[in-house]
């Protein structure tokens, strides 16, 4: 006889008691790494997900606009790896058969080079033939030769919002042919941008691509591969980078010098007709480190030069330096009164002579949408004859529509003109002169009237000097600036997408924290579970204590031949619930996959088995268990052995004569006040209201849970004397006295279901009032995207004529709120990966003083902007940092930023710093964060144009209308409308979901305590079967019977729900208030009804019990 | 070798302290044999779990060989139980999971391995009759038999003092009976005997009786 023995005997012969702690604990265990494992696995399916789609890329090239595509074949090498190039474009896609439409589709150009770069057996499609990824052959219901319309942007260099931007048309349409569905094995769900959502993705031949986007040879995206083992991804990068700005050649970074042999210079000139002003210190860094001048020159073009009566129509203007200014002015060129110079033809044609004033005409493109025609008036300087630089036709870049015409009224430009203004003397300068320039001005004026965000100048001069030849020079110049140009400013972007990937699959929200929270009470219900029946074996045992202890066994000895009992059905428990966990998880994947798959919205998570999560799990809930059995056993040693040995111990009692300072009163009223300290600092704002009465509501739970325990230990002063069912209830309520501690735990168990669930739904969103202005629709009734970006001002007759929205008279009233889109990452619940760099809306000046929708939290200090937080949008803060606004969801869950914090977003190789300054409540802004316009044009200067709309229509029953009628006419802009209430719904029910995985958690644990509670409630019968006898004898009925047992059931049942609910309702006070004070009854009367199920099934197996215990035997025992 | 003096205990109760015990005092010398009768309530148990130290009187003295065990910490008060006393209950109070030797050995879980124990506890086994039953368990034996397995336990440890709490009291008269005449056969130089008992026939084995009569203890007429 061992130790061991002992324990190995009391462990068999007890099984069945024992089984169900084991049980118990299991399920601890199992829920507990269940929710681990499941955060392990949603990480893991995401990082496989992210990888198996980017298939051998490792890093990416990409630019704006097109480059060669040799650059690609001279990236690859040994210090870079493999590189493959394509072209990267956003498309709709319309199948004419089916009349299905796709947006945001992934367009790829492709060769056989992608699918051996990704070590695949694979033909690229050639011609017309398109490849789909399944999900979008499957949303497009394609079939074999149906033809496939692709809508996509047009490549251009010029800016759309400058005013040689092509705006009226910026796409365009591209036929193919559907050929086959690739699978994901083959690269089918290819993307450079993680999203868990399937993938929508066409592939066509890239050399049909770059014939149909008039780019030949060109490409916009370089994938590449590392073949280096062991190499960082930074390491990567950074070898990309070197091996991107050694091979790039100006050309490819949108640079071209033009040499002028008759003017000794080096014109030059960007794709976009714009030199930036980052650009222009760089060049000039480079020119001066050559000894070499450069000379800055900004042309534009004047509607009309026009002089008192007379006028010359549609002439080129060019803004120079003062030097070349004076020089060409001679002696009477003064700077400081708008001096200008026109050449002998046009001062012929106005017959105008110096000191007679000049005016100019021109366009204006606004950057709200619109086209002004603006004035301004110059004072005659000199008249230049047409020699020199005042012949110089090269000053102007050349324009689409513009330069390459034969005659003047050829022009096809971007804006409007009108050829009848058009003279015969005018199509004969055009003739001889070309784009020479008829009027010249100071740079610093020309700047002031022309200047865009793109940048102040068309063109830079480099001069030659003598004693150099112009080859040599153009091959120094070009060699230098190519060395001296930063990647960010020739637009090249080197992104590591593997490791970004890989980064963003840790996952936005850690479901296994979640889970961990949520699947806290039910942990706590089945470790109480477990302790429940560990004490109600040891109860069963207690002369066994008492027998111990009379043969010499210390109360210590005894209490660790019980912890080591416990503990080894603890590990029992454990290794049960480690396959439980694998079950519960794989349960719960299900489930994310199936009927919740609203909150993940993918079907693409899998288990994956991971023994950290398993082992924490199962020591957690061994220690855990461990301590709620010593808990359950310390009130052992305040038991007299006498006690013990008779069997009439109670170990839910202490001995009265102990002095007791953790009394449960006592702990209750501790408890209580630090509630209402959580509530006096909430109502003082020291701390945020939700936290404060959630852990208030948690802390006075656990108050009336501990005031219940101390009600039922308190000495009984009432003789129970009344007849009837008053009698008998207080019998029950007698009975449930007798096991404090069993009638306690019962009571919490049942109160952290309720209080779980009760809180839980509280949570639970509806939708927006539709014309409600505060609401989370803003009283906007739809939301558009476009996929092509929009100049106009959808609100201004010039827009709407351009945008060909006045033929619909469903659009009478509307009114649009434009933004701006900067792409990025999806902010909102939607996107389970990380997010590190949001999608920004630019916010209009008009829509910041509309002050539409709620906020939960600003940083405003003054009246006016506590009234209308958008104000703060455009305050200055200090360190440069940019405010922004988020919604409060998004900051809290996604991006994890709290008011005043910053998030610090790459932008092409530059950090920008974000401040957030107001949290919006549950608006339709969740995927992205708000800056104001101002702010968005100065940082992101190259994005142009507006695709994301906020569209009001007053009239409520034409708001169907209106949608089919904006897709319809805007379709070629790949105008994708969708109700605003809906979206904000679409929120909603992930929100929703969630919270329906967490009550189902809660309902779990409400089934433990049912399942304690049956137990109490049997054991009590069984204990007391003697006396249920004796009380049978003497003419009770079973209706008495029935009294009795739902009295004591009713006790626990009513007692755990009215405290959890309660202390639950407190929690989500200031929810509900939020909410106008909306309670969730659907849901509260569902708990109602299966708690009154389930204790009324409890009460009746406990009756039926009582009744069927033999009458005669247990008489015959007393 | 047993001296008992002024030896008083009082219970709390709502209604004042309610005296169960009072200034009783006697010896028992090495080998020697008592019974303690008394009607229901008269504090026949308390005064032999005060005895076996299982519960401290309110006043008075215990001691065993001059020692007092209730001076003794917690641990050494076990280990004392372990070493000198031995327990018989009305109720045998057998491990029902252990079998026959297991619940003999049970006392020497908790104490210094002092030589064979098991074959110790064998013989004990023998000697109550029971060497064929080792094996069996609590629930496939007998009242007489559950009662001497128990007093095969409450040997094993070789006690100073045999305490036996109404041993016959659930045996029929044949069991009852031979449980009489084994617990007076285990009394001898070293070991002596404490019965409470209502049973005149096992009180009157015993060379003395005394009667607790309201918490005085007094000689038997």
């Amino acid at each position: 006889m061992t130790t061991a023995s002992l324990l190995k005997q009391s462990l068999l012969y007890y099984w069945k008691t024992n089984l169900v702690v084991v049980l118990g604990v299991a399920t601890a265990v199992a829920v507990l790494a269940g929710a681990l494992l499941i955060g392990e696995s949603v990480r893991a399916s995401l990082r496989d997900l992210a990888s198996s789609r980017l298939g051998n890329t490792d890093v990416v090239v990409t630019a704006p606009n097109f480059f060669r595509e040799q650059l690609a074949t001279d990236l690859a090498g040994p210090d870079v790896g493999t590189a493959c190039p394509l072209i990267v474009l956003t498309a709709t896609v319309a199948n004419q058969n089916s009349n299905q439409r796709a947006g945001s589709v992934a367009l790829y150009g492709v060769d056989d080079r992608f699918w051996k770069f990704h070590n695949r057996q694979f033909s690229a499609p050639q011609n017309r033939d398109a490849y789909l990824s399944q999900a979008l052959a499957q949303d497009l219901q394609v079939k074999a030769g149906d033809a496939l319309l692709l809508r996509v942007e047009k490549p251009s260099d010029i800016p759309l919002e400058s005013l040689h931007g092509r705006k009226d048309d910026p796409g365009r349409t591209i036929r193919t042919t559907y050929s086959q569905t690739l699978a994901s094995t083959n690269l089918g769900e290819f993307a450079l941008r993680p999203q868990q959502g399937a993938q929508r993705a066409m592939f066509v031949s890239l050399q049909f691509l770059q014939r149909e986007m008039s780019e030949p040879a060109a490409v916009n995206t370089i994938l590449v591969s590392d073949t280096q083992k062991g190499r960082s991804s930074n390491q990567l990068a950074q070898s990309v980078q070197s091996s991107v700005k050694q091979n790039a050649n100006l050309a490819d970074d949108g640079i071209l010098l033009r040499p002028l042999i008759e003017h000794r210079s080096i014109s030059l000139e960007t794709g976009s007709k714009v030199i930036s002003d980052r650009l222009h210190e760089v060049i000039n860094g480079a020119a001066s480190s050559l000894a070499l001048k450069t000379t800055p020159v900004l042309s534009y073009l004047a509607n009309r030069i026009y002089s008192g009566e007379h006028s010359v129509p549609y002439s080129l203007v060019s803004a120079i330096d003062d030097e070349q200014f004076k020089l060409l002015a001679g002696n009477s060129g003064k700077l400081d009164d708008r001096p200008i110079i026109v050449n002998e033809w046009t001062a012929k044609d106005l017959g105008a002579k110096p000191g007679d004033n000049i005016s100019l005409d021109y366009y204006l493109w606004n950057e709200n949408g619109t086209l002004d025609t603006k004035s301004a008036q110059f004072k005659l300087v000199a008249i230049t004859p047409i020699t020199g630089i005042a012949a110089d036709r090269d000053l102007v870049p050349s324009y689409p529509g513009i330069t390459e015409s034969a005659n003047l009224s050829d022009w096809d430009p971007p804006f409007p003109i009108d050829l009848s203004q058009v003279r015969k003397q005018d199509e004969d300068y055009w003739h001889e002169h070309k784009t020479t320039p008829k009027a010249f001005i100071p740079l610093r004026l020309g700047q002031l009237l022309w200047r865009t965000r793109f940048g102040g100048l068309t063109s830079l001069r480099i001069q030659i000097p003598e004693d150099r030849s112009e080859p040599d020079v153009a091959a120094m110049f070009a060699s230098r600036l190519q060395t001296e140009l930063p990647l960010d400013v020739a637009g090249f972007q080197v992104i590591p997408v593997r490791a970004q990937g890989l980064e963003s699959s840790k996952g936005a929200t850690d479901f296994g924290e979640y889970f961990l929270y949520f699947s806290f009470f039910l942990v706590v219900s089945a470790l109480m579970l477990a302790a429940l029946f560990f004490k109600l074996g040891v109860e069963h045992r207690i002369r066994e204590l008492g027998t111990l202890y009379a043969l010499g066994f210390s109360a210590s000895t005894i209490r660790y031949l019980f912890i080591i009992e416990g503990t080894l059905l603890s590990l029992q428990g454990s290794i049960i619930g480690v396959a439980g966990a694998i079950g519960y998880t794989a349960l719960l994947l299900y489930g994310l996959r199936t009927f919740w798959i609203a909150a993940v919205g993918t079907t693409n998570l899998t288990l994956h088995l991971s023994w950290q999560p398993l082992i924490i799990g199962a020591a957690g809930g061994v220690i855990s268990a461990a301590i709620c059995i010593a808990l359950t056993l310390r009130r052992l040693g305040f038991q007299s052995p006498r006690a013990l040995l008779s069997g009439s111990a109670d170990v839910d009692v202490y001995p009265k004569t102990r002095r007791n300072i953790f009394s449960p009163s006592r702990l209750a009223m501790v408890a209580i006040a630090l509630g209402c300290l959580l509530l006096v600092s909430a109502f003082l704002h020291l701390i945020s209201q939700v936290p404060a009465f959630f852990g208030a509501g948690f802390l006075f739970l656990i108050a009336s849970i501990l005031l219940i325990s101390a009600w039922l230990i308190r000495p009984s002063q009432r003789v129970i004397s009344s007849e009837g069912f008053r009698g008998l209830a207080m019998l029950g309520f007698r009975n449930a006295s007798a096991h404090p501690g069993r009638t306690t735990l019962c009571i919490a168990l049942i109160a952290a279901a309720a209080f779980i669930i009760v809180s839980v739904d509280a949570f639970r969103r509806s939708g927006a009032e539709e014309n409600d202005r505060k609401s989370g629709t803003g009283g906007f009734s739809l939301i558009a995207e476009s996929l092509l970006p929009i100049v106009h001002d959808p609100n201004s007759e010039y827009g709407r004529e351009a945008l060909n929205l006045n033929t619909s008279s469903d659009l009478n009233g509307v009114k649009f709120a434009p933004f701006r889109v900067k792409p990025g990452d999806d902010a909102s619940c939607l996107n389970l990966y990380q997010t590190s760099n949001p999608r920004i809306l630019g916010v209009p000046a008009s829509f910041v003083s509309e002050n539409r929708f709620s906020f939960q939290s600003s940083l405003a200090h003054q009246a006016a902007e506590a009234a209308n937080p958008w104000l703060l949008l455009d305050q200055p803060l200090p360190g440069g940092a940019i405010p922004v606004i988020g919604d409060a969801n998004s900051l809290t869950y996604v991006l994890h930023l709290k008011l005043g914090e910053d998030l610090v977003i790459d932008n092409g190789g530059s950090p920008i710093q974000l401040r957030v300054v107001a949290a919006l409540s549950d608006s339709v802004f969740q995927s992205e964060l708000l800056m104001s316009e101002k702010n968005f044009l100065k940082l992101f200067p190259a994005i142009s144009g507006f695709r994301y709309f906020l569209i009001e229509q007053p009239n409520a029953s034409l708001v169907t209308q209106t949608s089919g009628a904006l897709e319809n006419q805007l379709s070629d802009f790949g105008f994708d409308v969708e109700s605003a209430a809906a979206r904000l719904a679409e929120f909603h029910r992930v929100e929703n979901t969630y919270l329906s995985t967490f009550q189902m958690l809660g309902g779990l644990g409400l089934v433990l305590g049912t399942l304690g509670m049956a137990a109490v409630l049997l054991r009590n019968v069984f204990e007391r079967r003697k006396e249920l006898a004796l009380l049978r004898a003497v003419g009770f009925n079973s209706a008495n019977f029935a009294v009795m047992v739902i009295t004591e059931n009713a006790l626990m049942l009513f007692g755990g729900l009215i405290a959890g609910g309660l202390c639950a309702l407190l929690s989500i006070a200031p929810v509900l208030i939020e909410r106008g004070g909306r309670l969730p009854n659907l849901s509260l009367g569902f708990l109602f009804l299966a708690i009154f199920v389930s204790g009324a099934f409890v009460s009746l197996i406990a009756t039926l019990a009582a009744i069927r215990s033999p009458l005669i035997p247990a008489l015959h025992a007393e | 070798m047993l001296k008992v003096e002024n030896l008083s205990k009082e219970y709390t109760t709502p209604n004042g302290p309610l005296r169960i015990l009072s200034n009783i005092s006697f010896n028992l010398e090495p080998g020697s044999a008592i019974s303690i009768m008394g009607p229901s309530g008269s504090g026949k148990s308390t005064l032999l779990y005060i005895l076996g130290a299982l519960e401290p009187p309110s006043s008075g003295l215990v001691s065993l060989d001059s020692l007092n065990p209730f001076s003794l910490r917690p641990k050494e008060l076990a280990a004392f139980r372990n070493r000198q006393l031995g327990f018989i209950f009305q109720d045998h109070c057998l491990l029902p999971q252990c079998s026959v030797i297991e619940n003999v050995l049970t006392p020497t879980l908790v104490a210094e391995r002092n030589g064979d124990v098991t074959a110790r506890a064998r013989d004990l086994l023998k000697r109550v009759g029971l060497g064929e039953r080792i094996d069996h368990r609590p629930a496939q034996l007998s009242g007489g038999e559950k009662q001497r397995t128990a007093l095969a336990r409450a040997l094993i440890m070789k006690p100073r003092l045999l305490l036996c709490d109404e041993p016959t009291g659930n045996l029929d008269r044949k069991s009852a009976d031979v449980v009489a005449e084994l617990l007076l056969e285990v009394v001898d130089s070293d070991t002596s005997l404490i019965v409470v008992t209502h049973s005149p026939e096992l009180a009157s084995r015993c060379p003395r009786t005394l009667e607790l009569r309201d918490g005085c203890l007094q000689e038997a007429k």
